[in-house]
């Protein structure tokens, strides 16, 4: 169980470094640690362009001028008769935005970068002052939460993702009354109404990866046999050797788990790369693990796996629509489309009340050649779903 | 052409190449010069690399990575034109490498998703042959690459991606039945196939061939990805070593059997060869598919280590050939032209059932196909524990009949049948190469 945070902040930040068309919507308050774009592709309309000279010497590389405002900046560096002193680059920290290197005397060149407001230097190593501060004014830059559209979209996420959770409480209570109880045919049909609601907000859940792991850990990502705790436990006593003998504790902490999850999430911030990118896992999450039937292997109940992850990844598209059908209606259209074919290929395979009460028919009726049918339509589905997170950042 | 009429020794006495006389009785075309072949038969048959020197060819984009450590410049050079009369991958000089899919186009896809996919990759299969990536986003930390970059600081590697379009393509889906080729249709079953459905057929083909194996597999990964939603993978075969020359300049490679099976292919560099046997001419009614061929594929399981065990004079005597040095039972180098009136003691020195024998255009009235094929392996027997492999046998020709004609006879009679079992098989019109500024999509719809 992979901890998410630190990896989504990066998501949604990164996009900054990039094109000055994504600044404008890419990252809230985070203290990204890049500011300059590689190429000046004159998307920005609202920026200004500025030329700063760079004459290179045995003494320095002093910017002209050394404050220019936020936009497109081209940078003329020449060196006029410095053997020593050869190349120039800007610097975000330690980090180089751009460079331009073997400028022997009387050579010069250029770059060019979008640059936002930010504290920078000019660097040439080997002159007798190295570094010269560079400065960019302007309005601090645009981010999503700019973007009324966007912000209301990470709210709508929230508010489902608390709901999904609370939910998630309520049936889980259920299920570990049932098997404390030593009910095990009720506990098994418990089970998958309180898992499907996991299974919608799992990227939310896999922030916390230590309480990820007791909830929803398979054997197989258990270190020591101790450590294989949760739903899926449990879900192998009830199936394979058809007992809740010596289940209580494991109940317990599953509940214990279950509520905590629900505290933490409410304290969640979305970005809308994020939620973007939630959706992609989700989705490739049923090819890697529900389509394989790996992840229900006792119960064989992955269906409803996938109608979990199918609805977790649908809500996510979802509040994020609005703004990719105004940023790209082509992606929008064929996202929404293979969503479709993908909840009707599932749909085949629907059953009242089904195996084990879950809804679907048991995965190990559905053959090989069905499950490349279902495979086929999540592939197709995942590949534009993994598109939209450039689109509305 | 009866065989008596083509017993003519001196043919291959001075290691003459493999040029079969034809059955107007023409002598073996004077040997074309390298200039003038690449000037006559237009770019798209013209190919880089020090066989045909510098002429006509394009230089890499891609910057010289670990795997251009070739001298005199033959890595740099290493790419072949992607447009001109034919596709790149047919009569260029084959590469050691292939890597070849077919795909279904998926159930709900429509005529216009079928067109803007093979627009696509058109786009992509040409940047791919010139070493540049996949075209799209590049850099965007917020969004999958484009590319999927296994191929980065590798050359070309001679690369070539040939499409093909299989008969079920034009059925009434997508409005392609009046354009059908008159010469595609499933193949009829064939004597001692035992074809598994998996590795069988397809609506589409893709054959990439390269130098190096990561660049052919990275061309069909990357098709396979722009494909999503569109077309889905049916099979997909690696070969890992080429079994026959397009051109005598090759050396003849072996195949797992250990024996030179490709010495009298075509030369593909002999238009008057190419153009009776391999392109599809003027007789064709589809006007769109005039410079094309068809492409027919074999999947052909080699029963390894029976044939192993087996004495090398029956070895020799299935083939018809020696397993040394390649030559005819009847010659001594191998570019002797065999001798099948020969006997020894009563019996033919190539004996009835010998696979040349069989097989050569001598005996099948002139009939020729141009092989291109490649060793494969599909690993270990999970009952038996015996190897998986043989040859996955791809041929051009300009009317699949031509197979159907040959493997009716080899399939029946072939003394090698003890040892091969085809087991996968496909059929396909491969267009004609693209004109500027031309698709595969405009191409196929008109």
């Amino acid at each position: 169980m992979t901890p998410r945070a630190t990896h989504r902040r990066a998501l949604a930040c990164a996009a900054t470094v990039i094109s000055a068309g994504l600044l404008l919507a890419a990252c809230g308050g985070d203290k990204d640690d890049s500011k300059g774009s590689g190429s000046a592709d004159g998307k920005n309309a609202s920026a200004k362009s500025a030329t700063v000279a760079i004459a290179i010497s045995d003494k320095d590389c002093a910017p002209d001028p050394a404050t220019v405002t936020a936009g497109t900046v081209k940078f003329d560096i020449s060196n006029k008769g410095s053997a020593k002193v050869t190349e120039a680059e800007l610097l975000d920290g330690g980090k180089i935005l751009g460079e331009k290197e073997n400028l022997t005397p009387g050579l010069s060149g250029d770059f060019t970068l979008n640059l936002d407001a930010g504290k920078y230097q000019i660097y040439c190593p080997g002159a007798k002052t190295e570094k010269t501060d560079f400065t960019v004014t302007g309005a601090a830059k645009k981010t999503w939460k700019d973007d009324p559209a966007l912000v209301a979209a990470t709210q709508q996420y929230a508010t489902w993702v608390t709901g999904e959770v609370k939910e998630l409480v309520t049936g889980t209570d259920a299920f570990t009354a049932a098997v404390k109880a030593g009910k095990t045919d009720e506990a098994k049909t418990l089970y998958g109404k309180a898992r499907i609601h996991y299974e919608r907000i799992e990227p939310t859940a896999e922030i916390w990866g230590d309480i990820d792991g007791r909830i929803d850990g398979r054997i197989d990502d258990a270190p020591t046999a101790a450590d294989f705790t949760g739903f899926h436990r449990i879900e192998q006593a009830l199936w394979e050797k058809n007992s809740t003998a010596g289940l209580g504790a494991l109940a317990d902490q599953l509940s214990a788990d279950v509520h905590d999850l629900y505290t933490k999430v409410q304290t969640v911030e979305y970005q809308p790369a994020a939620i973007a990118n939630g959706a992609t896992d989700l989705v490739n999450e049923i090819q890697s693990s529900k389509i394989t039937g790996e992840e229900e292997r006792y119960s064989h109940i992955d269906l409803l796996d996938f109608d979990g992850n199918l609805a977790g990844a649908n809500e996510a598209v979802t509040v994020l629509l609005p703004v990719l059908k105004a940023k790209d209606p082509t992606l929008a259209a064929t996202v929404t489309q293979r969503y479709q074919a993908t909840a009707t290929a599932l749909k085949a395979y629907a059953a009242t009340p089904g195996y084990e009460n879950s809804g679907y028919v048991d995965y190990r009726k559905v053959t090989d050649a069905q499950r490349r049918v279902l495979a086929q339509a999540v592939d197709a589905y995942a590949e534009s779903v993994s598109k939209i997170a450039g689109k509305i950042a | 052409m009866t065989s008596s009429s083509s017993h003519d020794p001196a043919a291959g006495a001075d290691g003459t190449p493999d040029i079969t006389p034809d059955p107007a009785g023409h002598p073996a075309p004077a040997p074309v010069s390298r200039r003038r072949l690449l000037g006559a038969v237009g770019a798209g048959a013209a190919v880089a690399g020090a066989a045909l020197g510098a002429g006509g060819t394009a230089l890499a984009t891609r910057d010289s990575g670990s795997g251009s450590a070739a001298p005199g410049g033959e890595a740099a050079a290493a790419t072949v034109d992607f447009r001109g009369a034919h596709q790149a991958g047919i009569a260029t000089p084959s590469q050691d490498r292939l890597c070849f899919a077919t795909f279904d186009v998926a159930q709900n896809a429509t005529r216009a998703d079928l067109a803007a996919l093979l627009t696509a990759w058109t786009a992509a299969a040409e940047a791919m042959t010139l070493g540049r990536q996949v075209p799209g986003d590049e850099g965007d930390l917020n969004t999958p690459p484009d590319d999927t970059g296994e191929a980065v600081g590798l050359t070309p590697g001679r690369l070539t991606i040939t499409i093909g379009y299989g008969p079920g393509l034009f059925d009434d889906r997508f409005g392609l039945a009046a354009r059908r080729p008159s010469g595609l249709r499933p193949l009829p079953a064939l004597p001692g196939e035992n074809l598994d459905p998996a590795v069988t057929g397809g609506d589409l083909c893709v054959q990439a061939c390269a130098d190096d194996p990561q660049v052919a597999f990275h061309a069909v990964r990357n098709l396979r990805r722009l494909g999503f939603g569109t077309v889905l993978p049916r099979w997909m075969e690696l070969g890992f070593g080429r079994t026959s020359s397009t051109s005598p300049q090759q050396a003849t490679p072996r195949n797992l059997m250990g024996f030179k099976d490709g010495t009298r292919n075509i030369d593909a560099r002999d238009e008057n060869v190419m153009g009776r046997h391999v392109w599809i001419g003027e007789e064709e009614p589809q006007r769109w598919v005039r410079g094309g061929s068809y492409l027919v594929s074999r999947k052909i399981k080699m029963r390894m280590e029976q044939w192993d065990r087996d004495r090398l004079g029956d070895q020799q005597d299935v083939f018809g050939r020696y397993k040394g040095s390649g030559a005819p039972l009847t010659g001594h180098r191998e570019f002797d032209t065999p001798d099948f009136a020969a006997k020894s003691g009563g019996a033919y020195v190539i004996p009835d059932d010998a696979h040349i024998r069989l097989a050569a255009p001598e005996n099948n009235k002139g009939l020729r196909i141009l092989r291109r094929g490649y060793s494969y392996t599909d690993g270990i027997d999970k009952t038996t524990g015996d190897l998986l492999g043989g040859l996955f046998f791809i041929a051009f020709m300009n009317s699949p009949d031509r197979f159907v004609t040959l493997q009716r006879v080899l399939g029946a009679h072939d003394a090698l049948n003890e040892y091969i079992q085809h087991i996968g098989s496909g059929v396909f019109a491969v267009p004609p190469g693209l004109a500027a500024g031309q698709d595969w999509g405009r191409q196929l719809f008109g």
